[in-house]
């Protein structure tokens, strides 16, 4: 027997090559599939395409010869019906295929410089079996061919006869056409030994079988794409056409005798409907057992839990004389009544043969609940399916495709047929390989096909971010412009009610009149919060908005400092949108475009305007705002365009009285904006001007603005366009690490901002200036540490000139330190009275938070910890 | 040495009493290798403290190769079920605590149980290579245990005295899966008991929280073993357990 068959085999075999029957043999077949899968892999789409449609031409035509073979070897299924499958995965799957690129590039986007390349993966092995020995060895072989790659398979024992045949003609096939010999390889006497080194040496398997084969081809180490068992239910719901429903289950579940992993293995009916399927059922020549038959059906059916062999693919009515029950020979289904869903009931396993279970249920809740216990019995993960007027039901399909732990889920549809694709639906893929995702411990929950062979390389070419420049629609400037500004209120916005925030300075010593004035002019109803606190609480900022929100203006004017700006802006969204979570607002940001938080939008109910009566932060021109949460004492510091002001109005009128302290430490806080949104690793050409300029005005007018006040106008005027346009450029070329230190040194020492800015200043630069940084900073448009060279043309734009960059650097920094000095600042954090073991005592949560700012990830140097800490002692010591 | 009572025999072994020991004695055509493995195994058993005869030599008597070990006098479980048949469940309750009495202990120098059900399959010409196939590819995908397994857990090798209960021939032992252990029991039973088989299985899934279908899984590998025993009358009955397909 055993010598009969070799020959048998031999005979099939390819001529150059020996018998694979011994491990040797397989080693030396595995190295000839490789050796012809590495010219394959050189292959053109045409090429490919050519061997493919050859390939599939054969097996079409043998698609007659390879059934008979596999019924008559196997003693398994239906000829005819094994005729369809073969002629499925020879037409289908090259129909499915034909146009698919598998070769060289397959993607292409230019403008996004991204493109995709297919590879082929190398040598598939390939599990196939018994239940489909022929047809499942074409698609397998088909899609390999497709993809470029070498397959090695190994067939069942029991079937190796004809799956070999099968792969012969699609390998002479393909050869013919130009596959190189040897592209496809086969275990002629297969052994489990042989199939797991199979397995080992390959590079992806496709296996196919029951689950022992499965996991060994998933506990192997390579790669697999593994199908597991079914145990498909089908619910018939009383919504459904009854006879296409009975007659679509008897078309399914005797297809090839039931041998389809899909094929329905139990019909859950509607108490409704029960008889009348039932009937159906009958009259289209099923078999309904009766109780003492239905025992003797469980008996033979299922040994000791599993699938008795004797059964597999057989008629209904060889299954019924082996439990000694008679039928007529005719008989299209067994069908057993029967109630339990447990895996005990052994009509609720899967049963590859024509027996069905049959269950009634009292409603659709219960029918649910029945299919998802038998898909927990055995199905994890393969096909559901369920019968229902589609139109009326949508329901209820929503329910069951939630429900069900299947990836297929078929909605009127005879499984068998249904689950392979492209036969009931034309969007389901076509394979003989069904991924069962996870739950069936898959690596693939979908029809498995062509991609799933392709290694597939992403070339990404570099390609810069789209940037931006974004500034409230309208800044108006000038000595004396604000009336003129608020103007437009009545004029072109027709406003009826604002809202002005101050703080209880200002609005003690008159600055709010001039606006009150115009407002009443214009017949604007208005109403005044002076409560705001220097660093605004988010207590203060809620009573405004409580304030606004009963008094309900469509304006709403910021007039002060940072703080009553920053604390306007809160009340704003606050009163736009009260339910706003300032932990979510504060969350820090990689890319402002890529946040997690999104903020709602604002200017829905109130226009804003930020009127600035110092010159520094440029918060009227802004995104920023900082809020502190006096109960947690945590601050917020907020950042997005929706907070940037509708219109900023700068008049130096507003700012004439500023004191000295104020201009001094506010002007060098706007020459630290402008440097930083220079040297940024977002700086653009449309910020850099920006700031140019309003670094070139703190060096020439800060002097005078801090020795002369508001005896010199025009040196008031240009620091208040420098604050600005200073704003501007930071508002959308960020900050950087000075600032990050500043805001520690603020929060541990209460060091004001400014002069906060203005100890560190330069030893920041100093330290940006490096050509070999331990670090740079992340960004596309960033491609090399040119911090010195960006502070040399600030340099040299301020007029500190000399031969290299160093030079102009450092005179820049000696022009800065005599600025210092020139407007008072002192030398070092000492100086302004910081306690030595306090400021050594919070060093390094200082450092650690000042790592963690949201203005760090814009520095041109991305900093170590232990870089900012030196950077902090060098600082506080002033050297 | 006189050796004055039969105790048991078999196609391999004669079990003799000789004073307050056993004495096992190979057939003289058996190769020494049974009796050497077979008193290492045993004397690995003993490591682990439970209820054992305690071996004392090996030496060859007659041309005999020979294991003298403590004589465990008393009745065997046996013998106590076939008395008091009313009580079989009680029984079988105790048999299954004395089970996983035995599965709590480790023995990790024990040969692999799995090794030794792929060499039993391997070797059987009456099955076959498709059978054979889906068997050894069975057998693989089972977990990989190292619990002590008995091989021969009935209630024969189970002897109740007045010090105990012990459990003796522990020829067949080794590491594994306790469920492929409970599964040749449940083998052992069926050929004879089917009644007390289910007892069991039913017993031994409930105590352990264990699946009666991951115990059956192993029911067509431990068949296959019996197999190799070549006893022409368990022969229909152990094929048609033998005969399954794991779903597809």
């Amino acid at each position: 027997m055993a010598k009969k068959e070799q020959a048998a085999v031999a005979a099939t075999a390819p001529a150059a090559t020996g018998i694979v029957d011994n491990m040797d043999a397989l080693l030396a077949k595995i190295s000839e599939v490789r050796a012809a899968q590495q010219i394959f892999a050189t292959y053109s789409q045409e090429q490919v395409d050519k061997i493919f449609r050859a390939a599939a031409m054969a097996a079409n035509k043998q698609r007659i010869p390879l059934a008979k073979m596999a019924v008559e070897e196997t003693g398994m299924g239906v000829v005819e019906d094994k005729v369809i499958k073969n002629h499925y995965a020879a037409e289908y799957i090259y129909n499915a295929y034909k146009n698919t690129k598998t070769c060289g590039v397959i993607e292409e986007d230019l403008s996004g410089g991204m493109k995709k390349i297919a590879e082929p993966i190398g040598v598939v092995a390939a599990v196939i079996p018994t239940t489909n020995p022929t047809s499942t060895a074409i698609f397998k072989t088909l899609i390999s061919l497709k993809t470029r790659n070498g397959i090695i398979i190994s067939p069942h024992p029991r079937a190796k006869k004809s799956t070999i045949a099968a792969a012969k003609v699609v390998l002479d096939a393909a050869v013919a056409a130009g596959a190189p010999a040897g592209i496809i390889g086969w275990i002629d006497i297969p052994s489990l030994e042989m199939t797991n080194e199979l397995m080992r040496s390959a590079d992806i398997i496709l296996a196919t079988g029951g689950p022992g084969m499965v996991k060994a081809a998933y506990s192997s180490g390579k790669p697999a794409l593994g199908v597991g068992a079914g145990n498909t239910p089908a619910i018939i719901d009383d919504s459904a056409d009854i006879v296409m429903a009975v007659n679509s289950i008897i078309h399914s579940k005797t297809f090839d005798n039931g041998m389809i992993c899909a094929s329905e293995q139990s019909v859950i009916l509607l108490d409704k409907i029960y008889n009348k399927a039932k009937k159906e059922f009958v009259d289209r020549g099923c078999y309904i057992l009766k109780p003492d038959e239905t025992e003797k059906v469980r008996k033979t059916i299922l040994i000791n839990g599993s699938l008795n062999a004797k059964i597999v693919g057989q008629t209904a009515h060889t299954i019924a004389s082996l439990a000694g029950v008679e039928v007529p020979e005719t008989t299209k289904i067994l069908i057993g009544e029967v109630e339990s869903v447990d895996i005990e009931e052994e009509f609720a396993h899967e049963k590859l043969s024509p027996v069905l279970a049959m269950y009634r249920a009292k409603d659709f809740d219960d029918a649910v609940a029945k299919a998802e216990r038998l898909i927990a019995d055995g199905g994890y993960g393969h096909t559901s399916s369920l019968y229902v007027d589609t139109v009326t039901g949508q329901d209820k399909i929503a329910k069951f495709s939630e429900t069900m732990k299947t990836c297929r889920i078929l909605i009127n549809t005879p499984s068998s047929q249904g689950g392979i694709g492209d036969l009931y639906n034309f969007r389901l893929a076509p394979s003989l390989t069904l991924g069962c995702g996870s739950w069936g411990g898959n690596s693939v929950s979908e029809n498995v096909g062509v991609k799933h062979l392709l290694n597939v390389k992403t070339v990404a070419e570099r390609r810069e971010n789209m940037l931006w420049f974004r500034t409230p629609e309208k800044v108006y400037f000038k000595k004396g412009c604000m009336p003129v500004a608020l103007a437009e209120l009545k004029s072109v916005m027709h406003k009826k009610k604002a809202f002005i925030v101050t703080d209880s300075f200002l609005y003690k010593n008159g600055y709010v009149a001039p606006i009150e004035q115009k407002l009443d002019e214009m017949g604007i109803q208005h109403t005044c919060f002076y409560d705001v606190a220097p660093d605004p609480t988010l207590g203060c900022a809620m009573r405004g908005a409580e304030a606004m929100r009963s008094f309900e203006p469509d304006v709403i004017i910021a007039l002060g400092g940072g703080s009553a700006m920053d604390a306007g802006k809160i009340m704003w969204v606050l009163y736009e949108h009260p339910d706003a979570n300032f932990e979510d607002m504060a969350m820090d940001f990689m890319d402002i475009r890529k946040r997690v938080y999104e903020y709602p939008e604002m200017g829905t109910k109130a226009y804003f305007i930020a009127i600035p009566t110092s010159s520094g932060t440029g918060s009227e021109v802004t995104p920023f705002a900082i809020i502190t949460d006096e109960k947690s004492g945590v601050k917020y510091p907020l950042a997005d365009y929706q907070l940037l002001p509708n219109m900023a109005i700068v008049d130096t009128d507003n700012m004439m009285s500023q004191p000295k302290g104020l201009t001094s430490a506010s002007g060098i806080d706007v020459l630290t904006h402008a440097l930083e949104a220079y040297v940024s690793i977002m700086a653009s050409d449309y910020t850099d001007g920006l700031a140019l300029k309003a670094m070139k005005n703190v060096f020439d007018y800060l002097p005078s603005a801090y020795e002369n006040g508001a005896k010199d106008p025009k040196a008031r005027q240009k620091m208040a366009d420098a604050a600005c346009m200073a704003g501007m450029a930071f508002a959308n070329a960020f900050l950087g690490l000075n600032h990050s230190m500043a805001h520690k040194l603020g929060a541990f020492h209460h060091l004001a901002h400014g002069l906060a800015n203005a100890v560190l200043l330069t030893n920041v630069m100093r330290y940006n200036a490096s050509e070999t940084p331990t670090k740079m900073g992340t960004f596309p448009q960033y491609e090399y540490p040119h911090a010195l060279a960006r502070y040399a043309e600030c340099a040299r734009y301020c007029g500190f000139t000399g031969k290299t960059d160093e030079e102009c650097f450092e005179k820049l920094l000696a022009g800065i330190e005599d600025l210092k000095k020139k407007v008072g600042v002192k030398e070092s954090i000492q100086a302004y009275g910081v306690d030595e073991k306090y400021f050594l005592d919070t060093l390094d949560d200082m450092v650690e938070q000042a790592f963690n700012d949201q203005c760090t990830g814009a520095n041109p140097r991305y900093p170590l910890m232990k870089e900012i800490k030196e950077l902090y002692l060098k600082s506080y010591y002033g050297k | 040495m006189e050796f004055k009572e039969l105790i048991s025999s078999s196609e391999a072994v004669d079990v003799y009493k000789c004073g307050d020991k056993a004495v096992k004695l190979f057939k003289i055509n058996r190769p020494k290798t049974n009796a050497l493995y077979e008193a290492l195994t045993h004397a690995r058993v003993e490591d682990t403290g439970l209820n054992v005869p305690i071996i004392h030599e090996v030496s060859v008597i007659d041309g005999r190769w020979a294991i003298t070990m403590d004589l465990i006098e008393g009745k065997t479980l046996e013998d106590v079920m076939k008395e008091d048949p009313a009580n079989l469940e009680k029984y079988i309750n105790d048999m299954v605590d004395l089970h996983l009495t035995v599965h709590s202990k480790v023995t990790p120098k024990l040969s692999k149980l799995k090794d030794k059900l792929a060499r039993q399959i391997n070797s059987l010409d009456t099955i076959s290579d498709a059978v054979k196939y889906e068997l050894l590819t069975r057998l693989e995908s089972m977990p990989k245990h190292t619990k002590l397994c008995h091989g021969n857990f009935t209630p024969a090798n189970i002897i109740l005295n007045e010090k105990g209960t012990f459990i003796v021939d522990w020829a067949a032992a080794r590491q594994g899966n306790a469920s492929a252990d409970v599964a040749r029991t449940y083998l052992l039973f069926s050929l004879t008991n089917p009644e007390a088989a289910e007892m069991y299985m039913n017993a031994f899934c409930k105590k352990t929280n264990t699946s009666k279908k991951y115990v059956q899984e192993w029911l067509p590998i431990v068949a296959a073993a019996q197999l190799t025993e070549g006893k022409p009358e368990q022969r229909d009955f152990l094929m048609k357990w033998i005969d399954v397909v794991a779903y597809e």
